[in-house]
């Protein structure tokens, strides 16, 4: 139970950054930190004490009720992919936004410039 | 092959290393999607680390000589290509077995290379995918010029 509480400090330590911070790239850098925690808490939800890999090899005869449950694995594996693409999206917009303004402060890009 | 922009890149000691280091990283990302249906890997992993060797040559030798070796509109055929095939395949399964994408092929031999029906194709397709994505996104923001006036 300790480690899902830690678990959400950790998000908690993301939105924090997210909300109190002036520079673009700090805001990316913890929007990914808030993604990050989200995918532990799924992985340790899936963990079972003396479980085994999911997974079939020769020579080793594991039964399946011995096996750490791989659905939220697979999960995971695809929130990593969207996170991916979501990075990238971020740091496209930062650079465009640079272009423009000459600066990555939140708090002076306020001027319309056609 | 002749390098042809000598002066773009890194020093000559890192170009040095990196010719010997690059088909390491490339093998390694084969052997990954290769044996994706028998071990942890697949074809996204694969994918992944096939992308970040060319991306280790492009930081070496500059973004001329890759694209001399690999031109960009051949990779966004072959990304579009990747996608395409993968509706075929399941086109085929949904005509011949009558669900979308049902398993048409042999299952072959358990803990062997051919096995497993139709996942090692689909490994390949979604390694040369991912692969030419991930070059893609680096390119376009490592090759980003400010337009001057």
């Amino acid at each position: 139970m300790i480690l899902y509480i830690m678990c959400f400090f950790l998000f908690l330590v993301g939105v924090y950054g997210a909300i109190t911070k002036r520079d673009l790239i700090k805001i990316i850098l913890a929007i990914g930190i808030m993604g990050y925690s989200v995918n532990l808490f799924l992985i340790l939800i899936a963990y079972r004490t003396g479980a085994l890999v999911p997974i079939l090899k020769e020579g080793l005869h594991i039964l399946p009720s011995d096996m750490v449950d791989p659905l939220p694995q697979a999960l995971v594996l695809t929130s990593i992919v969207i996170e991916l693409g979501i990075t990238a999206l971020m740091s496209a917009l930062a650079i465009r936004i640079y272009e423009k303004y000459k600066t990555l402060d939140i708090t002076k890009i306020r001027r319309l410039k056609g | 092959m002749h390098n042809k922009y000598p002066n773009e890149g890194m020093s000559l000691i890192v170009k040095t290393i990196t010719r010997f280091t690059v088909w390491l990283i490339f093998l390694f990302g084969l052997y990954i999607f290769i044996h994706g249906h028998l071990s942890p890997g697949g074809g996204f992993a694969g994918g992944v680390i096939m992308a970040l060797s060319y991306v280790h040559l492009t930081l070496a030798f500059g973004k001329n000589y890759v694209n001399e070796r690999m031109k960009i509109a051949t990779m966004h055929n072959l990304e579009a290509l990747g996608g395409i095939l993968f509706i075929v395949i399941g086109l085929i399964g949904l005509y011949s077995l009558g669900h979308f994408l049902q398993n048409f092929m042999g299952k072959g031999t358990l803990y062997h290379i051919i096995s497993a029906g139709y996942i090692p194709v689909f490994n390949l397709i979604i390694c040369v995918k991912v692969g030419m994505g991930l070059y893609l996104v680096f390119y376009y923001l490592a090759s980003y010029q400010r337009k001057e006036g």
